[in-house]
């Protein structure tokens, strides 16, 4: 009962503070351009107002094209869920769970590509290839940075792993998570949240044909990941599992915070790369990645 | 001291990967003058008792080639009007990735060499490695002679990094020397690139195959 | 002794198949389908109850003593051959109809039996000599299936490939079993590990073993041969056939020592293949030839599990082997489910449509639901997704793996890449299934064949439900299948004997059908939530461009066009275009092909050097017998050198 208990807490956890990120980001964005901007509870506001609303489908669509973004939003949550939360560490941790927390966003890629693809437009088939294909790069620096964990605190569960600090390579190893988290959350440089060009999304012309509760779930479970990531690469770095309770959730928040607002100076300061650019950042964040494991290697080592 | 010194060539292997990927030519200058002036200061690091030579030497080093030799160069890129791409042969992700494996494989390497027991630990060798390979790559992956000069100054700084390992056994003195040819290399070359230029309206190493008669 | 009995049943009932097939199909198809239920249940019970059964008759073929033997690795490979051999049996019924094929289905229904009866006689030999019989009698069966359409230029192409790459490894495996039974002095298999003399062989069963795995560079005869056969054959090669090379490289590493370098080298090319494979699949726009390429890949996850086990055999048996091996073992039936379903479904696709291009389908969801949603989910299960097979089993190589790292042996070293590409793979793999799902069965129809598209009939259908269920079955209760793994691991490596179900294999598995649970939950809830606020249906979004047309879709091509720029240096695709120019273009097109890089970049250039060789040397072959006298001197003289040379050493 107490597990049952505990799963629904940080459930509702994730889902209620997810949102908070994207409004903290968009906020430092207003505020380095000088502009008010929206308040920070902005995505909220728009929730609410999307889950009573209507949807328009495409006449093209199949019928699983409603399920696409439900089964992504769950295996962003599930994942999320995966994760130690500061002092709380995990609900459920076993050897292994740290590929399951990457596949589980697989899983969530492949149903959301899935449903873009099942509305026929080309539009939609561009931001597909793309999302697809810079993955597969991101993927290599995912893995390697897990790696990286795993020969640190000889585990493969994330309970364990993220518990001590990453050691000699942290910085890199935080470079790198960070150009990853901006790639799968398709903020500057990768791709531009705020664009209107169909012709140069990723992830926003993917949702193009979504509304109302769908349109709901997919931007509910895109601030899921972005939290997810944060978290990841807050507690990579920081020894969050050796501080006081306290201490843990203070670092945790503080540092989510910072992370959030390193997106949202990145947002302001540096304009979209080029296409062609794209796979060469994402090599670096898996070299980067690369050479914190070199470090962890010979730091242990030695 | 090792600390320091170990992130300093740690830096300049990082260097070696930001030369490598670099798609413009300003930036792939200012790498390479930025890796110069990093190994600039490792003689005060390794140099135990501090005379005057070595502060000399070190700061001509830095001056030299952190802002003479990208001075020239920057030069001959304007007058000669060089468009600033950098054209690779080989790809900028195969080179990131050759030069990446390079750094991984030269820490390997080192590790197996029988080494003096004070530069066992240090970064010293593998960093000596990783930018002959890093130098190599540039002057074999890239058309334009800047670029290639860029890749000499790289190479340049392997050597020098080996140099330094026998820094008790020879003189600066030697080192100094190396410096000014290198410094008159690069002068030579910022003039004959301005020159080829106005003769042939062309840079870029592939067509210069046509002179080799 | 219960065994031998199912297998007496079940070889007599394909026999039983193999008379009736010509005269009468239904008789041929119950024939079929006991003979591979009781295969089926023998493989069971040795694997579950772990007891080696033998059968030594007083009986000589060939001058040898017939020897069969069904321990935990043949029965492992064994179950999944009756698997795929009664769903293609049933598969076939409605896909390859005597109305349809006048001439090719009757003989194709005997040659099927006659594949199935070979496959598993090469299971059962632990004879040297009748391994051999039984492994060519089983290529040639394979030959006759593949080439079912001889009219077509292709098709008898891609049927001499196969069989010119078949015998190359036949004759691989000659040498090698001959030199075995010289040096043993007898054709009769069995452990003999302890003797070192033998490890240099293993280097010709890996050639001959490699060929018919298809692993990348000797997959060359793979994509055609698969890609040109009806696609119940498809099935079944990708699903078994293939396999029986895996199967060879088990058995013989199992049994003889097998030397450090050769399972580096299996390791090596695992991760080749894995990555080269997908990569290849994702420039193709033929489906089964895309599929077939997948193969390659999986195979190479295979090797990649084996030559890790063999790694750490030669460096003392650490528990990451166990895992290693056992997620290779078990990606065998995942791959032969999941690969043999994904064929069925392509299947099902050219039989409404009659066309494997890509660019030609899409929107098949309407007119072939079952089809549809049967195909997706076996893509979702190749590229290992949860809470599917394919993620089971490479969630137990990602374990093995990590804990090599962990070791920080000489293993890690190929470790590390090994994880990285592992993982690239699975993205690729991902983009490339994305690519497929999307451009055959989601969106509208290209053309007019797709629109007019049919769903296929209950004989097509219920074998495909039976393999989606299997992949689900395997994904949700991987612990089920664990025994039967771990049976046959430990019939190849006697140390890991009673291996108990690893912990996390019950936590996953409670992930994993949580997970499941969990996403039909959160669908029909969204569904529902969408019926009440209100559902209207409009045009996609078009940018308000006037006339939309269903050609304008997102092709096959253009979607892999990233990932096949990022391959071009061994994709090599070939392009045509003809750029539009000017403020008003006229005609222009474009067309990209990706060859068989290996085949026709080095295979045949090298053929070709050896005609002109070999031409060049016929014409000292002209009739003239003066000449011939002269060659007799030359050779004489030649020899008499030859020997005063020698002599006066």
């Amino acid at each position: 009962m107490t597990t049952v208990l505990d799963i629904l807490l940080r459930l509702a956890v994730w889902l209620l503070l997810a949102p908070l990120l994207p409004g903290v980001i968009n906020k430092v964005k207003a505020w380095i351009a000088g502009r008010r901007g929206p308040p920070v509870l902005q995505l909220y506001y728009d929730l609410a107002k999307l889950w009573r609303k209507g949807v328009v489908l495409s006449t093209a669509v199949s019928p699983g094209h409603v399920a696409g973004p439900a089964v992504a939003w769950v295996a962003v949550l599930s994942a999320a869920l995966l994760l130690p939360l500061g002092p709380a560490g995990t609900a459920l941790s076993f050897r292994g769970d740290a590929l399951l927390f990457v596949y589980l966003l697989a899983v969530a890629r492949f149903c959301t590509s899935c449903a873009a693809l099942d509305t026929a437009s080309a539009f939609e088939g561009m931001g597909v290839a793309r999302e697809v294909s810079y993955a597969v790069l991101a993927e290599a620096a995912v893995i390697t940075a897990l790696l990286t964990l795993a020969l640190q605190s000889n585990s493969v569960s994330l309970g364990t792993m993220l518990v001590p600090s990453a050691g000699a390579g942290a910085g890199l190893l935080a470079a790198g998570l960070f150009l990853v988290l901006l790639a799968e959350n398709c903020r500057v440089p990768f791709d531009d949240p705020n664009t209107h060009l169909e012709l140069t999304m990723i992830h926003e012309v993917m949702v193009l044909d979504h509304s109302g509760p769908p349109l709901a779930a997919i931007l509910h479970g895109a601030s899921v990941k972005l939290l997810l990531f944060a978290v990841l690469l807050a507690e990579t770095v920081l020894p969050i599992g050796k501080l006081s309770p306290l201490m843990a959730t203070a670092a945790l928040a503080g540092s989510v915070l910072v992370v959030a607002v390193g997106v949202g100076l990145v947002e302001s300061l540096f304009a979209r790369l080029a296409f062609r650019r794209v796979p060469m950042l994402l090599t670096t964040a898996f070299l980067l990645s690369l050479f914190a494991l070199l470090a962890a290697w010979k730091g242990a080592g030695a | 001291m090792t600390g320091a010194l170990n992130l300093l060539v740690a830096l300049a292997m990082g260097l070696n990967l930001l030369a490598l990927g670099s798609s413009r030519l300003p930036s792939l200058i200012r790498a390479a003058a930025v890796q110069g002036m990093v190994l600039g200061v490792l003689p005060l690091l390794l140099e135990h008792e501090f005379h005057g030579l070595v502060w000399v030497v070190a700061a001509a080093t830095i001056a030299i080639k952190g802002f003479v030799i990208p001075g020239l160069l920057r030069r001959a890129l304007r007058t000669a009007h060089i468009d600033r791409e950098v054209e690779p042969l080989l790809g900028f992700i195969p080179s990131l990735l050759l030069g990446a494996m390079a750094a991984i494989g030269a820490v390997a390497f080192a590790g197996a060499l029988p080494l003096r027991p004070e530069h066992a630990g240090t970064l010293l060798v593998p960093g000596a490695f990783a930018t002959l390979v890093g130098g190599l790559l540039l002057l074999m992956g890239r058309s334009k002679a800047i670029a290639q000069v860029c890749g000499y100054l790289i190479l340049e700084n392997g050597i020098y990094l080996f140099g330094l390992l026998l820094i008790h056994a020879t003189p600066l003195i030697v080192e100094a020397g190396i410096l000014l040819d290198l410094t008159v290399g690069v002068f030579v070359i910022g003039i004959i690139v301005d020159r080829i230029q106005r003769e042939f309206d062309t840079l870029d190493t592939r067509k210069l195959t046509s002179l080799r008669e | 002794m219960i065994p031998g009995r199912l297998l007496l049943l079940a070889f007599l009932s394909l026999i039983v198949g193999l008379v009736t097939a010509r005269r009468a199909p239904r008789l041929w198809l119950a024939a079929t389908l006991t003979g591979a239920g009781a295969a089926l249940a023998a493989a069971t019970g040795v694997l579950a109850g772990g007891e080696v059964w033998e059968w030594r008759p007083t009986l000589a073929v060939g001058g040898e003593a017939v020897h069969l033997r069904l321990d935990a690795v043949s029965a492992f490979f064994l179950a999944l051959l009756a698997v795929l051999g009664g769903a293609g049996g049933a598969y076939s019924r409605a896909y390859w109809t005597d109305a349809a094929h006048p001439r090719s289905a009757p003989s194709g229904r005997a040659w099927w039996n006659a594949l199935l009866a070979f496959m598993g006689l090469v299971l059962l030999s632990a004879n040297g000599l009748h391994f051999l019989i039984a492994w060519e009698l089983f290529a040639v069966s394979g030959y006759f299936l593949i080439t079912r359409e001889r009219h077509r230029r292709e098709v008898r192409q891609a049927g001499w490939l196969y069989l010119a790459a078949s015998h190359a490894g036949t004759l691989c495996l000659f040498a090698f079993f001959a030199l075995l039974a010289a040096r043993t002095g007898s054709w009769e298999l069995g452990p003999m590990r302890g003797r070192a003399e033998l490890a240099p062989l293993f280097w010709l069963a890996l050639a001959g073993f490699g060929l018919k795995a298809g692993l990348f560079p000797l997959h060359i005869w793979l994509p055609s041969a698969h890609a040109n056969a009806p696609s119940h054959v498809s099935a079944i090669l990708s699903g078994v056939a293939i396999k029986m090379g895996i199967y060879g490289l088990v058995r013989f590493s199992g049994w003889l020592p097998v030397p450090e370098a050769a399972a580096w080298t299996i390791a090596a090319l695992g991760v080749v293949s894995a990555v080269l494979g997908v990569a290849f699949a994702l420039g193709q726009h033929d489906l089964k030839r895309l599929l077939a390429y997948h193969s390659v890949e999986n195979i190479g996850i295979i090797l990649i599990g084996l030559g890790f086990a063999l790694v750490a055999a030669a460096h003392g048996n650490p528990v990451w082997a166990q895992l290693a091996f056992a997620g290779g073992l078990l990606h065998v039936w995942n791959h032969g489910l999941f690969k043999a379903l994904l064929f069925l479904g392509a299947g099902s696709v050219l039989h409404a449509t009659g066309t494997r291009e890509m660019s030609k389908l899409g929107g098949l969801w309407r007119a072939m639901p079952w089809t549809a949603g049967c195909f997706t989910l076996g893509a979702a299960a190749i590229s290992g997704l949860p809470p599917l097979n394919g993620f089971v089993s490479e969630w137990l190589v990602y374990l093995g793996l990590f804990d090599a790292v962990g070791s920080r042996s000489s293993a890690a070293w190929v470790a590390v890449p090994a994880v990285v590409l592992l993982a690239m793979t699975g993205a690729l793999a991902l983009a490339c299934f994305v690519k497929v799902v999307g451009v055959v069965f989601l969106g509208l129809p290209r053309t007019e064949t797709a629109k007019h598209a049919h769903e296929s009939g209950w004989f097509m259908r219920v074998p495909m439900l039976v393999l989606a269920s299997a992949c689900v079955a395997i994904g949700l209760f991987p612990m089920f299948f664990w025994p039967a793994v771990a049976r046959a691991a430990a019939a190849w490596q006697p140390a890991w004997a009673d291996a108990p179900v690893p912990e996390p294999l019950y936590a996953l598995s409670a992930c994993n059908i949580t997970f499941a649970l969990l996403g039909l939950l959160a669908a029909a809830l969204l569904w529902r939530r969408v019926r009440r606020n209100g559902l209207s249906r409009a045009v996609t979004w078009d940018c308000g461009y006037a006339a939309p047309s269903a050609r304008m879709q997102y092709t096959a091509g253009s979607f892999a066009g990233i990932i096949t720029g990022w391959f071009a240096w061994i994709l090599r695709p070939e392009r045509h275009a003809k750029l539009p120019e000017g403020n008003f273009p006229a005609h222009a097109h474009f067309a990209e092909h990706t060859p068989e890089t290996v085949l026709e970049k080095i295979v045949e250039p090298t053929g070709r050097l050896v005609m002109a060789v070999s031409t060049a040397v016929r014409r000292l072959q002209h009739g003239r017998l003066q000449s011939y006298i002269l060659y007799l001197l030359l050779g004489l003289i030649a020899l008499a050198l030859l020997a005063f040379a020698g002599g006066g050493r």
